[in-house]
């Protein structure tokens, strides 16, 4: 499983856009839990969710492109009890960028 | 953040305030279909500068835009009024994701003290396109109006061009402010950096200087990005074997001698099977959907693929990608052609005389199938140069596809990813009052050219010269060749044996329109009188209807069926 945090701006429809990215790929969504920050500016979701490797990479670039996501962090858990409340020490994960796969084709 | 763009302030109702918005976002040309929650707006067209067009069916009307769009690569525009109005859109709008056809669609919306009432024409149309537009807003005050025009014609165009909605309260439109002149619209700093990043060519490089038989796939990314002639630049530059997807053709000149043709599911024989045989696949601008892959898993086996691509959620898929090459094809081809002059490229001219050779080429038409071929062929043969033909969906569409060699990236519309349905007939509308002087020519099916046949209403209104064609074997044709091939001919409820006499139909619209036999296209050439009878049907100043009457039973090859890799064609019926 896999925990995401997704930070975004919370205009119309902006959640439910998020939400619609997994529903869409008949995904079922364990765990979601959305809150505002103390100064409601940014807004954030926690989604836990059962996906392979090959999804999380698609459902980061989808998310990447709504248009007020501001930051999606992915990180592995196992269970709901493992979520806090804070971000979580997972690392960013950067859009898809060229020098990321430059390496291993280089490689190849 | 918005700013003015003009300092004189005016009194004015929202409905005049979007029109004068649209306006100067270039928009002179609107389709659309009155209703109660957008009656504000319709009553404040006279005198805007924005003509409409009324369409008979709300779905006309956004697939008429759409076909505006894919024929300019301007932003096609459609509105409708609330509830049924609303939701008649949404096949279009979702046609438009699909295929990356910039649209904005304004939609009436009850007023906002019922919003959420359940009122009468009441839908929760901002909801349920949430995941079929790039961007939709519900407008709240009449002060953001001019806001989120601006941002919606933004999205709309940019990067990868989609579909956007905006739904307005009718109260809304009616109500009044202080007016100092439309916006433009600055985004914020996005997380996703689509500027591309030359570093991507060493890579490149270093694959095309070990690979044996690479190949170039162009899709629908190359004529949005108008990067026509740097491709065409660059893939004479490498000589190496290229097709195209549905929506990439024309893209490549298509009397190139390194050009194979469609590739995917009814693609050519040589295009298929250079894509399965490949060992590096450049892909310019296509999405790698399940018609061009086939079986994913056994989806050009041998092959490095490096997708050239705006949108990077268009990555990995339905395969993954080795090199992603994230930016606009107006910015990474130039790049990648520069590159490619500093060094020298291995010689690859023994692998393209295989490729290219004739043993690959395509057979002549054959079996059931030979006469509507010859008839699209005769059709096609006569046009102009600068043609414009549309097809709707099914088995005509995938002959006309094969058949039709435009040299221009937007010579040939159809709806490509959606697979809609009645899309060619309103598309054509939209097509003709996007170019007046070009001759459109639509073919259509039996079964979904009655899915928006009330358009011939539209038609003959605005006296379009569209030449419109149906090939007519009473079926619905593609859904029975699956069911003859896969489901031992049980042809359920596939039948359209009691087909109206459309010549009759269109006589009624006050079209001229007349029958022709498959017969006349067995006598090959064909007869002086069939070759006049053409003549006067597409040179004809008025729009035009004939019914070609053919083979029920003739079938679409080569076909790749589902499931199957692409060198699993079938040729003829087994």
């Amino acid at each position: 499983m896999q925990a995401f945090h997704i930070q975004y701006r919370n205009t119309q429809g902006t959640l439910m856009r998020i939400l619609t990215a997994v529903s869409r790929r008949a995904l079922d969504i364990v765990y979601v839990h959305a809150q505002a920050s103390p100064d409601d500016k940014t807004y954030k979701v926690t989604l836990l969710l059962e996906v392979n490797a090959k999804q999380v990479g698609q459902l980061r670039r989808d998310w990447y492109a709504i248009m007020d996501v501001s930051d999606v962090r992915v990180a592995p858990a196992e269970s709901v009890a493992e979520l806090g409340s804070a971000w979580p020490g997972a690392t960013a994960h950067p859009p898809s960028h060229v020098t990321d796969q430059t390496a291993r084709a280089a490689r190849a | 953040m918005p700013s003015a763009t003009q300092t004189e302030v005016t009194q004015m109702r929202g409905a005049e305030i979007v029109l004068q918005c649209l306006r100067a976002e270039g928009v002179d040309l609107v389709f659309g279909y009155p209703g109660g929650a957008i009656m504000p707006l319709y009553d404040a067209l006279e005198g805007s500068g924005v003509r409409h067009i009324l369409t008979r069916h709300e779905q006309g009307a956004v697939f008429a835009a759409e076909g505006y769009a894919r024929a300019t690569g301007k932003t096609g525009v459609a509105m409708a009024t609330s509830g049924p109005g609303a939701t008649n859109l949404v096949t279009g709008i979702a046609d438009a994701k699909m295929d990356s056809v910039p649209l904005v669609c304004i939609t009436g919306q009850v007023r906002s003290a019922l919003i959420g009432t359940d009122a009468f024409q009441e839908t929760d149309v901002f909801g349920m396109t949430l995941s079929l537009t790039k961007w939709s807003r519900l407008v709240k005050t009449i002060e953001e109006i001019p806001a989120v025009i601006a941002e919606a014609f933004y999205w709309a165009r940019t990067g990868r061009p989609g579909p956007v909605m905006v739904d307005i309260p009718t109260d809304l439109m009616k109500a009044k402010m202080e007016f100092s002149g439309p916006v433009k619209f600055t985004a914020r700093p996005r997380l996703v950096d689509d500027t591309a990043d030359p570093s991507f060519t060493k890579s490149l490089i270093a694959l095309l200087e070990t690979s044996k038989k690479p190949v170039a796939l162009v899709g629908a990314g190359a004529k949005l990005s108008g990067a026509i002639n740097e491709l065409r630049a660059l893939l004479d530059y490498l000589k190496i074997p290229a097709f195209a997807t549905v929506h990439g053709l024309g893209a490549v000149e298509p009397e190139a001698d390194y050009y194979l043709g469609m590739v995917g599911m009814h693609g050519t024989r040589a295009a298929n099977m250079a894509l399965h045989e490949t060992d590096l696949l450049l892909v310019f601008g296509a999405r790698l959907d399940d018609r061009v892959t086939g079986d994913p898993s056994r989806f050009a086996p041998e092959a490095r693929i490096v997708h050239f691509e705006i949108d990077p959620g268009q990555l990995d898929r339905v395969r993954s990608c080795d090199l992603p090459v994230i930016g606009d094809l107006a910015d990474t081809i130039p790049m990648l052609h520069d590159a490619l002059r500093k060094i020298a490229l291995p010689n690859w001219s023994a692998w393209s005389a295989v490729a290219c050779g004739p043993d690959r080429a395509e057979l002549d038409p054959r079996g059931l199938a030979q006469p509507t071929i010859r008839f699209l062929d005769e059709l096609f043969s006569r046009l102009p140069k600068d043609s414009i033909v549309l097809a709707d969906v099914g088995q005509h569409q995938m002959w006309a596809a094969q058949r039709y060699h435009s040299n221009s990236p937007r010579g040939f519309i159809t709806s490509g990813g959606l697979g809609a349905m009645g899309f060619a007939l309103p598309a054509a509308i939209g097509v003709q009052m996007a170019k007046p002087e070009t001759t459109v020519v639509c073919v259509s099916g039996d079964g979904g050219f009655q899915m928006n046949i009330q358009e011939l209403a539209t038609v003959h209104r605005l006296s379009l010269p569209i030449k419109m064609v149906i090939v007519d074997n009473k079926f619905l044709g593609m859904v029975r060749q699956w069911q003859q091939l896969f489901y031992q001919r049980n042809y359920a409820e596939t039948d359209l044996s009691d087909n109206p006499d459309f010549v009759e139909i269109a006589k009624a619209y006050k079209i001229h329109a007349w029958h022709l036999e498959e017969a006349a296209m067995r006598q090959f050439p064909v007869s002086q009188e069939t070759g006049d009878l053409l003549e006067r049907f597409l040179h004809s100043s008025k729009p035009e209807l004939l019914v070609f009457d053919c083979q029920r039973e003739a079938n679409v090859f080569p076909m790749v069926p589902a499931g199957a890799a692409l060198s699993e064609m079938v040729f003829e019926e087994e």
